[in-house]
């Protein structure tokens, strides 16, 4: 499948399950999204896992600048206080709108556990099409040695407990959204 | 607390109680026809026949290698920091749980969902031993609360309407809250729950899958509380039935095609998870999680070498066999299942919680095929339920009186028909309009009456066929009608509206006089014996090798024929050849019309009137037909006019309809309201039981919609 196409599916298949799909250029932008967005929704606080140092600083700078709480890890000290959780993800599956994220560090789960709004960072170049393409890659994770903890995310967490009627937001993320970004462009 | 009836008397207090719960009824009916349009859309694409088949067969390798499976899965967890326990029963299951919880000086217990803590009942062992267990699960929570036991497998508390879960969460959190938006409810056990995750010492959750070449567990989720569960506190303990261990990631994927899509009709859930070993976690000293996992018995490792039996050990816990079950939709979970719900229910329940609370249940089976047609691994479900209900019988030692005088009458076929004339006799008084009985005597309790009965014929078929039956100079097929008790001596019309038809088209027809009662009414009483003991009379009343096609007008007796025979003849006591060219020849009407007469529209009158159709189970499930008798409405002459939910049972079941009257008259109820939403005049279905049924309820209802046999409305126009 041509990578438009599969970006057109992701995003498609993500806005199915009441994901937010935003196409992107540069960390940046996703810096001023996380940003943005947490002031909209009127929070306080962000956290971001995954990124390298320099990103770690322009972010901090750009929470700094509109008056919210950066928070470091380790993040168990702030469970109760993530507004928006920033992460990068390993894999985007389009056939499902699924994002795929190695969080075998504890703070990458508490991040994208505890907030209230997970926003996904998905290079383009990492949607495959569906699960069984990245059958070897989750093998190669469970089967190294030592322990793992491995995550699909699809969509905000929802339930349909009470009457069988959709209700988003439940014990995990309230809203997910996705940056997809297409690199090279810079 | 969970409340099984342990005799028949008293289930059938508790469906009445179940049935007049009108909220209980409408939410359940809500959810049936819901889960069917969702479930449809979000197969599209994928091959679902082919898929369940290919699960049920990787399921059936890995049963007799559960032993070796768990040694490559412990052998790989251990490694990587997991510690491992087996159980070898519910109580040693939970007082192993128990012991890790006292040796790592626990005192509150978080838990996610887990239908193997259910059945081993663990919250209570826990609680006992004095710790504070909360679940998060929405639904879980909510029946914690309430302390009640699960109501479906997959939504525990679909019994509930969002006001009865407003007003428990009222008393819970002290304040008012407006219950008509579950969005509100829902926030209210993420924001209780939440501190309850972060104080927990412990989280036990359960898990989808074992898999055996990593060692890692899959779960499947939606809400995010399993992730929580096994992330915060310092230790988890998951508690794992033997069942669930795989071979490899392969296998898992490809039961993940299915799993959220028949549970609740996601392409995915929210979640997908794969723990394996100890990960990191700052909140235990080492700063690695103390990570437990408990492999259930409690029965399963002997229920992986049954014959019979094993094949129940596919199921992978959709709840899709409660979902379409259309009893379980009139009287929901809690009457239908003990701990595991559903047909699945019907028969976990006496290997995992014992005769006592399977033995009324597990009567309460329609035999409609709706869940054996919906089971994502291929488990044929209807059949096990009788399976199963032959071992409560076996094991309580008794036989019921129905039981008793239906194997003497059935397997004496002349003494049977001798009965059936003089049935005539007997009920002619009571008939007094159109030979229709709409006033059962008083030694019938009240609420068989939801239907007239029609009267036994005068003359039946049988004894009609010496003087009508003709010889066809250059047939172009020679056939055998198997005419089936209820055609033979209820409604010998629809017979000779058969022949009528037929004969315009050539096709001579034969009545071979030996044959008797399908079997089917045996086999649904748990009598295998007496049910292989006239199918053996019918298989040498019908010798094959004369007829090109064996008509049947009736599809329980054509489902039961065709599918069921090989399976009463299983033992290989009949050669497969001999009853395959048999089972080959069964054939509907509408398909020998359409398919192989190749009926066309010139062939007959045009009406135009409107017919609605139902689609008698054993045919479309039974059978697999269904598009020959819609078209064929169309050939003949009708406009067909599609109704609601034509696919589903109408409520009749044979003695289902005797033994649980008034859920049959509740199915019923619905099927009618359906059919009388469209502005047909004439409702057709090939069965003569639906028929019956149908026929019944209308005359009851002093509609004027008349219900036939399709066979009559051909002969009509023909």
């Amino acid at each position: 499948m041509p990578t438009s196409d599969l970006i057109k599916l992701m995003k498609e298949k993500a806005e199915a399950v009441q994901a937010v799909v935003v196409k992107i250029k540069t960390t940046k932008e996703a810096f001023q999204y996380t940003v943005d967005l947490t002031r909209q929704q009127k929070g306080t606080s962000v956290v971001a896992m995954g990124l390298g140092t320099q990103d770690v600083n322009l972010l901090e700078k750009a929470c700094k600048t509109a008056d919210l709480t950066f928070l470091k890890p380790p993040l168990r000290l702030h469970a109760n206080k993530i507004h928006t959780a920033l992460t990068p993800v390993d894999w985007g599956i389009a056939e499902t709108g699924t994002l795929v994220l190695d969080s075998s560090s504890e703070d990458v789960r508490i991040a994208t556990m505890l907030s209230e709004t997970h926003v996904a960072l998905l290079p383009v170049s990492k949607i495959k099409p569906d699960i069984s393409a990245l059958e070897n890659e989750i093998n190669a994770v469970l089967k190294a040695d030592g322990s793992s903890y491995y995550a699909f995310i699809t969509g905000a967490s929802r339930t349909a407990d009470i009457e069988r009627v959709l209700a988003i937001g439940v014990h995990g993320p309230q809203e997910l959204h996705i940056l997809m970004m297409e690199e090279n462009r810079e | 607390m969970i409340k099984t009836a342990q005799d028949i008397k008293s289930y059938k207090k508790q469906l009445k109680e179940a049935l007049s719960d009108q909220f209980l009824r409408t939410a359940l009916d809500n959810f049936n026809c819901a889960y069917r349009e969702n479930r449809s859309a979000v197969y599209e694409g994928i091959d679902f026949e082919e898929i369940k088949k290919e699960i049920a067969a990787e399921k059936d390798a890995a049963l007799p290698r559960l032993k070796e499976l768990f040694e490559a899965f412990k052998i790989h967890a251990e490694a990587a920091g997991a510690k491992i326990h087996v159980a070898k029963d519910a109580r040693q299951a939970n007082e192993i749980v128990a012991a890790i919880a006292k040796e790592n000086n626990v005192k509150k217990i978080i838990k996610s969902k887990s239908m193997t803590a259910e059945e081993t009942f663990l919250n209570d062992h826990l609680e006992k031993e004095g710790y504070s267990v909360t679940e998060t699960d929405l639904g879980e929570w909510i029946i914690q609360l309430r302390k009640e036991g699960p109501s479906h497998m997959v939504m525990p508390a679909i019994h509930l309407s969002r006001y009865q879960v407003g007003d428990l969460f009222e008393k819970v959190t002290r304040k008012k809250l407006a219950s008509e938006n579950i969005d509100k409810l829902v926030k209210v056990a993420r924001k209780t729950l939440r501190p309850a995750y972060l104080e927990a010492d412990m989280g036990i959750s359960g898990a989808n899958f074992a898999i055996a070449e990593s060692g890692a567990l899959g779960l499947v989720t939606n809400e995010g509380n399993m992730r929580l569960v096994t992330t915060l506190p310092r230790i988890h303990v998951a508690l794992v039935g033997y069942d669930k261990l795989i071979p490899d990631l392969k296998t898992m994927l490809r039961i993940l095609k299915v799993l959220p899509r028949n549970a609740t009709g996601q392409a995915i859930t929210s979640y997908v998870t794969w723990i394996k070993g100890a990960v990191a976690c700052g909140s235990s000293t080492t700063n690695r999680k103390e990570m437990h996992i408990v492999f259930l018995d409690n029965g399963r490792l002997t229920l992986a070498e049954d014959p019979v039996f094993a094949e129940a050990l596919r199921c992978i816990r959709c709840g899709a066999c409660a979902n379409v079950c259309p009893v379980y939709s009139k009287v929901g979970g809690h009457k239908y299942g003990h701990v595991y719900i559903g047909a699945i229910g019907l028969i976990l329940t006496l290997f995992y919680h014992g005769k006592e609370n399977d033995r009324a249940i597990v009567k309460n089976c329609i035999n409609c095929q709706a869940c054996k047609e919906v089971c994502p691994v291929d488990i044929d479900l209807p059949h096990l339920i009788k399976k199963t209900y032959r071992v409560v019988l076996d094991q309580d030692g008794k036989t019921p009186v129905k039981n008793v005088l239906l194997s003497k009458v059935l397997k004496n076929r002349k003494l049977f028909h001798f009965i059936l004339r003089n049935a005539y006799l007997v009920q002619k008084p009571l008939a007094k309009n159109k030979g229709m009985i709409r006033h059962l005597p008083h030694f019938f309790e009240k609420e068989h009456g939801f239907r007239s009965l029609p009267v036994i014929a005068k003359t039946p078929f049988r004894d009609q066929w010496e003087a009508i039956h003709s010889h066809v100079v250059q047939p172009k097929y020679t056939i055998a009608l198997f005419a089936g008790c209820a055609v033979d001596f209820i409604y010998p019309e629809q017979a000779l509206a058969l022949l009528k038809v037929l004969q315009k088209y050539d096709v001579q027809v034969a009545f071979p006089m030996d044959q008797t009662c399908c079997g089917l009414p045996a086999l649904m009483a748990a009598e295998e014996e007496t049910a292989k003991e006239v199918a053996l009379q019918n298989l040498k009343a019908v010798t094959s090798e004369k007829y090109e096609y064996i008509l049947t007008l009736c599809a329980s007796c054509g489902s039961h024929l065709k599918h069921n025979y090989p399976k009463i003849f299983k033992d290989a006591s009949l050669s497969p050849e001999n009853l395959k060219a048999f089972t080959d020849k069964i054939i509907d009407v509408s398909s020998f019309v359409v398919n192989v007469l190749k009926a066309s529209s010139k062939d007959f009158n045009v009406t135009g009137e409107k017919v609605a159709y139902h689609s008698p189970c054993h045919l479309c499930r039974g059978m697999q037909v269904t598009n020959e008798p819609r078209k064929l409405i169309e050939i003949a002459g009708y406009q067909y006019v599609p109704s609601k939910d034509e696919n589903v049972c109408c409520g009749f079941g044979g003695s289902y309809s005797v033994d649980f009257p008034e859920i049959s008259a509740e199915i019923l109820k619905k099927k009618l309201d359906d059919v009388q939403a469209t502005d047909a005049r004439l409702l057709v279905s090939d069965c003569p039981g639906c028929v019956l049924q149908l026929g019944g309820g209308m005359d009851k209802r002093g509609r004027k919609i008349k219900v036939k046999h399709i066979v009559e409305i051909l002969a009509e126009t023909k």
